[in-house]
């Protein structure tokens, strides 16, 4: 108990000490608050935002576009990156075009989303999920490529077949490598749906901080810089951290650093 | 005796010809795949499948791509963009190699900083553009600056994740040779974190150069990302198909010409593949 | 009833880094009684591996056949169960759920499954680990429930391939006392590839000696020990160390033929 207490401990240390040093130097300095915020503007801020329901409301559309594009990149990579670690000659031919689109993902194809489905839900989440597929495609395929050799054999001479290769061995067998392209992935669709929020539609975390740069409003500016920063660590503490414990971790098999 | 069916089947050998070299070749492995993704492209174009409006040929594309340089726009452009992500990755690296190491080497600065480096990090480097515009206008600077952003936390995390990975036989083994802590760090910590301070740069750098796009396309006044939202402001889609080949083709380039070389010259000619590749 | 019948085995595969075709298994020609222990030994890099894979149905012969029961075999099947040397267990299942898998994917009903894997852990030592993850166990228990795994599917032929290769050497003399102790409880037919020549004698009835690339057999030697078998007997009998010292000569000629032939050739 009293470890994990000195661990909570030294998480909010440097908080803290980032905001004192944060006020100090808006006091000190006499910067104009207008262009740099006191804390307690950003607070009052978050306050006001919080009473008026905006928050719920930008957050809540961020979150659900998100979701849907993170569901749709799962549904869409898994199973081709699948046929890709299967196929040697599907994986030479389409490694080049992967790694040619990687380079794309995600914000590149702001402009023509944008024009193909027009501004509005359908383009974000067209980003969100493009700046996903193709970092999983990629890692679902690597998945499925490194599971050993001898497993499969193992499996083989235990009278596997086809269907249950699938899913009692390659899929369990490439997850290490599924969570890792989803760490990738999410990190890539996180900023394409800040992007996009901020050209194509009229709610969401990003669409407000550019709202507040028209009109100025440094601390609010700020506030939803903290929002998507804490939302980001939540998806990873709540989403990501527990799946790799559970499996993952679980079964010995570390998780590929990327 | 039954005989195998296997019998009748050569041994292959003499059999790899040409065909074998050619599939072998690097350039046609990379580039072939390519050759029937153009004619597919071509042909949806050719059949109109989709309105012109929204999708346009290989040809069309071609021609608007040597109008563009002809007119001197794109290379200029490109020039722009490139001179603000070298610049951006330059003091990135700057910043981010040294402070890499003194976080991954103190136990103190470790404790104090790690939480705000997941936080900042958390901070996707886009949602720094609104603030960076109020500070230094639509600048040079405030792209830099994003950029700079972009590439530092991962560079550092990585950096610190690499040097964890020296095995600590190997740092014991140095030190029983008589090495000091200066020459274990620049002989052993240094090399031996070199793989994962190549991986943070190519992962700093995939933000970076998102960023850097969506910068032009909001604040921007030359550059690629600003061409392609320009030419969808006016309804032109060729512009935007042309500015995302030339993106793909650049960054096809940086990777197999500078990246790639970079990690194998460090990863693969030491053998040392790294640990968490192997994930078992 | 010979169980196992390999017949005028060849392989030749083709390296890939400098296109030469290399003969991996020259003729290999043996058979394998019901509920006997045969063990392949031979010089490293002669193919007994090679061999054992093709019996697995994880690699193609060139030529020559392979009869499991009179029949040939095609693939890789569950009358054929591999324990490999490094383990090859399914790291995101149980103790219970590997042995278990087999079962499963043979259609065995989910209440006879259980009992049917308990029985198997028992005879392996492991009750009271069905619910640990592989990677929870040691190195030797792992191998032991690679064991389970494969005799659980009750095969025709259980396969091991260097099996205790990547033990210490103290858990190495237990696996090998306690595999005898399954063996001579259960008799199943087992095939077992090995280079340590003490493990082979120990275990075997007979012993399978295979010459340097391109393999043939060299001779199969008959080991003349009692049934049960444990080491501290084994290692004072003359007839173990004739055993022995008759195999290394056989070894060793080989390998002094082979520095011959590089000689000459130089």
């Amino acid at each position: 108990m009293s470890r994990r207490l000195a661990a909570a401990f030294w998480f909010v240390v440097p908080f803290v000490g980032l905001v004192v040093i944060w006020a100090a130097i808006v006091a000190l300095t006499g910067v104009d608050r207008r262009v740099f915020p006191q804390v307690t503007d950003v607070a009052r801020a978050f306050a006001d935002m919080w009473a008026s329901g905006e928050l719920a409301t930008h957050v809540g559309a961020s979150l659900q576009r998100i979701a849907i594009g993170v569901v749709a990149a799962l549904v869409t990579a898994i199973p081709f990156g699948f046929a890709l670690g299967i196929s040697r000659w599907a994986a030479a031919f389409f490694s080049p075009l992967l790694r040619f689109s990687v380079a794309l993902a995600g914000i590149a194809w702001i402009p023509l989303a944008t024009l193909w489905f027009g501004t509005g839900e359908q383009a974000v989440i067209f980003i969100v999920w493009n700046a996903m597929f193709f970092a999983l495609t990629y890692n679902a395929m690597l998945g499925v490529q490194r599971i050993p050799t001898e497993l499969l054999r193992a499996a083989r001479s235990l009278g596997t077949t086809r269907l249950r290769m699938f899913s009692d061995v390659m899929l369990p067998g490439a997850l290490p490598s599924i969570v890792t392209g989803l760490r990738v992935g999410l990190g890539y669709g996180w900023r394409g749906l800040v992007a996009a929020e901020i050209i194509a539609t009229n709610a969401g975390i990003g669409y407000s901080i550019f709202l507040a740069q028209r009109f100025f409003r440094t601390d609010v500016i700020i506030t939803g810089m903290i929002i998507i920063g804490v939302l980001w660590l939540i998806v990873d503490r709540v989403l990501l951290a527990p799946l790799e414990r559970r499996t993952v971790e679980r079964w010995g098999m570390k998780a590929v650093v990327s | 005796m039954s005989v195998s069916t296997d019998r009748a089947r050569p041994v292959a050998g003499r059999r790899r010809g040409w065909k074998h070299r050619l599939a072998q070749n690097g350039t046609v492995r990379t580039l072939g795949p390519f050759v029937p993704v153009v004619f597919l492209w071509w042909l949806v174009a050719e059949l109109d499948v989709f309105p012109s409006a929204f999708f346009v040929g290989p040809a069309t594309v071609l021609a608007e791509m040597a109008d563009l340089i002809y007119k001197g726009i794109l290379p200029s452009y490109l020039a722009d963009s490139l001179n603000r992500l070298w610049n951006g990755v330059l003091f990135g690296m700057l910043i981010g190699i040294p402070a890499g190491f003194v976080v991954a080497l103190s136990t103190w600065a470790r404790k104090l900083t790690w939480p705000l480096l997941m936080f900042f990090q958390a901070i996707a480097d886009i949602a720094w553009l609104p603030i960076v515009i109020v500070w230094f206008g639509f600048s040079l600077t405030a792209v830099t600056f994003v950029i700079v952003y972009t590439i530092v936390f991962p560079l550092m995390i990585s950096i610190v994740a690499g040097v964890e990975q020296v095995p600590r036989d190997v740092i014991r083994a140095a030190r029983s040779l008589g090495a000091g802590r200066f020459r274990v760090f620049t002989d052993v910590i240094v090399p031996g974190s070199l793989p994962s301070v190549a991986t943070g740069i190519r992962t700093g750098l995939g933000y970076g150069w998102r960023a850097l796009i969506a910068a032009e396309i909001i604040i921007g006044s030359s550059g690629l990302g600003f061409m392609m939202f320009d030419s969808r402001r006016a309804g032109e889609v060729t512009g935007v198909f042309v500015g995302m080949i030339v993106l793909g083709v650049l960054w096809f380039a940086l990777d197999a010409l500078v990246l790639a070389p970079f990690e194998r010259s460090t990863i693969e000619r030491w053998g040392m593949v790294k640990t968490a590749e192997v994930g078992r | 009833m010979k169980t196992l019948e390999i017949s005028g085995l060849h392989k030749q595969f083709v390296d890939s880094y400098t296109d030469e075709v290399v003969t991996a298994v020259g003729d290999v020609s043996f058979a394998v009684e019901q509920g006997e222990f045969i063990s392949v030994l031979g010089p490293s890099g002669c193919g007994k591996t090679t061999v054992l894979n093709i019996v697995a149905g994880f690699e193609k012969q060139t030529d020559g056949s392979v009869l499991v029961g009179g029949r040939e075999i095609s693939g890789p099947s569950p009358e054929r169960g591999v324990v490999f040397q490094s383990f090859a267990l399914f790291p995101w299942k149980t103790v219970l759920g590997n042995v278990v898998f087999g079962l499963r994917m043979r259609g065995v009903p989910r209440q006879e499954r259980e009992p049917i894997a308990r029985q198997y852990l028992d005879l392996v030592g492991l009750e009271g680990f069905e619910r640990k993850f592989p990677h929870e166990l040691s190195g030797g228990m792992q191998q032991r429930l690679g064991v389970a795994r494969v005799l659980a599917n009750e095969p025709e032929v259980m396969l091991m391939d260097e099996p205790f290769a990547s033990v210490d050497a103290q858990t190495r003399r237990k696996l090998q006392e306690d595999l005898t102790g399954i063996f001579e409880s259960k008799r199943p037919t087992v095939f077992f590839v090995t280079h340590d020549v003490d493990e082979a004698v120990f275990l075997s009835d007979r012993v399978v000696v295979l010459s340097s690339r391109p393999s043939q057999v060299n001779e199969i030697v008959t080991v003349p020990l009692e049934r049960p078998r444990d080491w501290r007997s084994v290692l004072d009998d003359p007839d173990f160390r004739h055993t022995v010292t008759h195999i290394t000569d056989l070894l060793s000629g080989d390998e002094s033929r082979v520095v011959q032939a590089d000689l000459d050739s130089a």
